[in-house]
């Protein structure tokens, strides 16, 4: 496909609901991905490239996040009701890797207090960063659940050891519009993020967790 | 049989042996007997070999027989069924034993079996590995090594054969792993060997060559680590060279200054041939042949621009680079094993470690201590630290484990009584280092080194200052005031005076870059175009279709941008900026990279007065970004809006750009920074002057008639001739009469001609 346009999207987007809508409805929450192949991209030559986007609507709803926090955190993190834990916690696991494996395989992402992170490598070792899990900091001033929430709907394009790349951009619940509007603004960023913009793309596809994919460039 | 007469019956066995050969070809059946006659001598000879290798005499007689049943025993499979076991068993037994030629002809049949699908290649690598590290013999190894690199490279020729990749490759694992222990052998280096080889030539580029590799850099014999540690290093330079010069050796190279270094690139050469026109004389076919140079290089280019094919370097390639990192570290480096290894050796695995630290952000915090011991100027080769320091240094290390390394660099390097060089090379690492973290300084220290910008050594203020460079796109809130450029000095004054607190650079907040600059600008642009759909197109699109096209085709036609779409959209854009102000139509009007200081200023004149203006924030919803999709123009003309709103200095100047400037890689002898041009000229004169010692100048024929006796020649005698004879002939009187220009003219040339003497002498 030469271009991409909005109608050509929505007409997708339509499909894709109305598969995991009505074909063949399953008993969880279905995500949409965003599926990219590139083209042209010599990885030796350009620079790897990464970057994060915020979209308007968190992608996935049920993502899980503990909070490593000191005891005002914690005491925050306890009131909204996420998983905290506190440098004693962390002291706890030892730096036992099958213990950290576990915590990093647990939850989605992590956020850490701004005091706190300075010991997360050391507390946590290279686990955390090898899942690419590291937290982001927040700080005491901050608001927690609108950081939880910025982490949640924060997506990242990160080029690993193979040419393509999947990122979720929304879940099937939500309306025609929010999903275009994410897809939209994923692919917009995705492009502007390649050296050579356009040129660089090989596919785009959309793709329902149990559903077929879609092509859409 | 007698050894006399050895020779002659060996002339009418050859002949026979060909003949016999050339007639089962055509007649199989009907020289069954003959051939099994020749294969009972074969077998009894094998005997006598099996029973006295060293005292073996029919060996001519031998490799004849070998010879013809390996030639023929496609026709005769059940009764050769076990020749080329038979063979395998002769090598592997007796290979130190036997005649060298004995051995050749033993290899070579044995490929030959396998290039006629006798055996299969697994079988004939399981064969010959084996023997690689065993024999003592150096012509007999390249022999075997050669063998399996061609039959590897025939094997993955068209399409990759991944089964028998696969079996030399566990060949390979269980020879490194057999070998390694407490009494490590040097066998593993043939494996680094091997798959470095491969490697090189792209036979061989998948994860599980690499983890071979791996394995030998972490083996206890310090040979087959160090192989594997430079394969690590080198292997990207390795092979992009073998890809030039496959590609020089595939284009047909008639000028032979394009063949003639191929190992520097195409590039030098070209600027060679160039200097070459402007010395030589001037002629048309050396003018031709500059042109189709640069038509062959235009070529190459665009060659290369085609093969744009997905390679990735094996440090990219590792499975689980922690671990890897951590074993090399703690296995050859730290304290406890002991020196086992030379300086040269334990900076490259150093080097080694601090770029898998680099690449793949890893935490072993115990490098940056183990730096802190070498980081002095009197180490040798210190630079080569340092770089690695720089190398190891990226933005999830904590800030405390990295400052002692910066603080140790800046107190043994960094003061008023070293020389400048040591100055130099000391603030350029730690603008490398800081460039990767720059959390990794105090605010005390970093402005201390800034005031070197104001140094009198070249180096160590062109060092200072791109370390202030770098500062004032990562944090300006850490540099003194003085140092800010002017528009962030406002920028802070502003917000000082509106108390809002300086943004600060935090820990754990990845360098990466958010959300696309400057999409605002495209947006307003739009707006102001009357294009934008403020109403997002829902069915069909606001705009025509053509313009749609229009816009996605630039796709195809990237390089010419003055036609079409495109080149209504810039004269547009000119009446944006007379709208904007007189001063963005000043800066379009220069449209050149000089006028960037103008277009700082403009931003600091406007910007600190109406940030909220000019950046506002937008809906995410509502933004362009989420109504329609980019096409290449957009992209384009964004690229242009940037340009001109300074917001160029963001994207390339931001954090993010900051993070995404630096290499994985830190070369050493950059660190040391530029020198004067005086002092390199006057180096390179005294090498120069070195070389020209025991040389002799002028031309032989002049010395050969100085030195015997003989005639003078007609210039000769013109030149000595007495003036006042010549007085009156009419080429003196022809210069008096010369008009006073033409006077000038010679005069002229005369002193240019007695200057260029002057020099050279």
């Amino acid at each position: 496909m030469s271009k991409i346009t909005v109608a050509g999207v929505r007409e997708t987007v339509r499909e894709l609901l109305d598969y995991s809508e009505n074909t063949k409805k399953r008993n969880f929450l279905e995500t949409v991905e965003l599926q990219v192949g590139l083209k042209n991209y010599d990885t030796q030559r350009d620079k790897r490239f990464s970057g994060t986007v915020k979209l308007p609507q968190v992608p996935r709803p049920n993502m899980t996040i503990c909070v490593f926090g000191d005891a005002h955190d914690v005491d925050r993190a306890k009131h909204i009701g996420i998983d905290a834990m506190s440098v004693e916690d962390l002291k706890k696991l030892n730096k036992n890797k099958k213990l950290i494996k576990k915590l990093a395989k647990k939850y989605n992402a992590f956020i850490a207090s701004e005091v706190l992170i300075k010991q997360v490598p050391r507390l946590l070792g290279p686990q955390l960063s090898k899942a690419g899990k590291f937290p982001t900091p927040v700080s005491h001033s901050d608001d927690l659940y609108g950081k939880i929430t910025e982490v949640r709907s924060t997506i990242k394009f990160q080029l690993k050891k193979v040419l393509c790349l999947a990122v979720a951009v929304g879940n099937v619940q939500m309306d025609e519009d929010q999903l275009i509007t994410q897809i939209m603004i994923a692919s917009n960023f995705l492009v502007s993020l390649l050296k050579k913009n356009w040129q660089n793309v090989g596919s785009l596809t959309i793709k329902s967790t149990m559903g077929p994919s879609y092509r859409i460039y | 049989m007698v050894k006399r007469g050895r020779g002659s019956i060996g002339e009418t066995q050859i002949i026979d042996l060909q003949v016999l050969q050339d007639r089962i070809r055509r007649q199989p059946e009907s020289h069954k007997d003959e051939f099994l006659g020749q294969f009972q001598h074969y077998l009894s000879l094998k005997e006598i070999l099996n029973l006295n290798p060293s005292g073996f005499t029919e060996t001519e007689q031998f490799m004849k027989q070998i010879n013809l049943i390996a030639h023929v025993c496609v026709v005769y499979p059940a009764e050769t069924k076990n020749f080329a076991n038979d063979l395998g068993e002769l090598l592997v037994n007796h290979h130190t034993a036997i005649a060298v030629e004995l051995r050749e002809k033993m290899v070579q049949s044995l490929v030959q079996l396998t290039n006629r699908q006798v055996i299969t290649e697994e079988k004939l690598i399981q064969i010959l590995f084996p023997l690689l590290p065993t024999t003592n013999s150096k012509t007999f190894r390249k022999d075997i090594y050669t063998t399996l690199v061609r039959l590897l490279k025939n094997a993955n020729k068209s399409t990759k054969a991944p089964k028998l990749n696969k079996s030399v490759q566990t060949l390979l694992f269980t020879l490194l792993e057999s070998s390694d222990g407490p009494a490590a052998a040097p066998d593993g280096l043939w494996a680094a060997k091997l798959t470095r080889e491969l490697w090189r030539r792209s036979i061989w580029d998948d994860a599980r060559s690499v983890e071979i590799m791996k394995l030998a850099a972490v083996h206890g014999n310090t040979k087959v680590s160090i192989a594997g540690v430079n394969f690590f290093l080198g292997e990207d330079r390795d092979r992009e060279k073998a890809m030039r010069k496959k590609r020089g050796l595939d284009s047909d190279d008639s000028s032979d200054a394009m063949s003639s270094d191929d190992e520097d690139g195409s590039t030098p050469s070209m600027s060679g041939l160039k200097h070459k026109v402007g010395v030589n004389k001037k002629t048309g076919k050396r003018a031709r042949k500059l042109e189709n140079a640069a038509k062959m290089l235009k070529k190459k280019e665009e060659a290369r621009g085609l093969e744009a094919h997905l390679n990735f370097s094996a440090i990219h390639l590792l499975h689980d680079p922690q671990g890897f990192a951590e074993r090399l570290f703690s296995q050859t480096l730290s304290r406890s094993t002991g020196n086992k290894h030379t300086l040269e050796q334990r900076i490259q695995i150093l080097n080694l470690v601090s770029r898998l630290i680099g690449v793949h952000k890893l935490s072993v915090l115990g490098v940056y201590s183990y730096l802190l011991k070498y980081l002095t100027p009197k180490q040798r080769d210190v630079t080569q630290f340092m770089a690695c320091a720089a190398q190891a240094s990226h933005d999830l290390v904590p800030p405390d484990v990295l400052s002692p390394v910066v603080r140790k660099i800046a107190d043994e390097f960094v003061s008023d009584g070293v020389a400048p060089e040591v100055a130099a090379a000391g603030i350029n690492t730690i603008r490398e280092i800081l460039s990767r973290n720059p959390l990794a300084i105090e605010q005390d220290l970093l402005q201390d080194l800034t005031q070197y910008h104001k140094s009198k050594a070249k180096g160590v203020m062109m060092a200072a200052r791109s370390l202030i460079r770098l500062y004032r796109d990562v944090a300006p809130e850490m540099l003194a005031r003085k140092d800010l450029d002017k528009f962030s000095a406002m920028e802070r004054s502003a917000n000082a005076r509106a108390g809002i607190e300086n943004k600060k650079l935090q820990y754990g907040v990845e360098n990466v870059v958010e959300g696309i600059p400057g999409i605002e600008l495209l947006e307003q642009w739009r707006k102001e175009q009357g294009l934008d759909d403020s109403a997002p197109d829902e069915n069909g699109n606001v705009e025509s279709k053509e313009d749609e096209d229009a816009a996605w085709k630039i796709n195809i036609s990237e390089d010419d941008d003055e036609e079409g779409w495109i080149n209504v959209e810039s004269d547009k854009e000119y009446d944006v900026s007379d709208a904007e102000g007189d001063d963005d139509k000043d800066s379009d009007r220069e449209g050149n990279d000089e006028n960037d200081d103008s277009d700082i200023e403009e931003d600091t004149k406007k910007t600190p007065e109406e940030p909220e203006a000019k950046r506002p924030k937008l809906d995410p919803i509502q933004s362009i970004m989420a109504t329609r999709i980019l096409t290449p123009a957009d992209f384009q003309k964004l690229e242009e809006l940037r340009a001109k709103a300074g917001l160029d200095k963001i994207l390339h100047g931001g954090r993010a750009a900051a993070a995404a400037r630096h290499q994985d890689t830190v070369d050493a002898s950059g660190l040391i920074g530029t020198r004067s041009s005086k002092i390199a000229k006057e180096e390179r004169l005294e090498a120069v002057m070195e070389g020209r010692k025991d040389r002799e100048f002028g031309s032989k024929k002049g010395k050969k008639l100085d030195s015997k006796p003989h005639s003078t020649t007609n210039k000769e005698k013109a030149r000595k001739k007495n003036f006042i004879m010549m007085i009156h002939t009419r080429d003196i009187q022809g210069k008096n009469r010369k008009s006073l220009r033409d006077k000038q003219k010679s005069l002229k040339a005369n002193i240019e001609k007695q200057k260029k003497y002057n020099v050279k002498h």
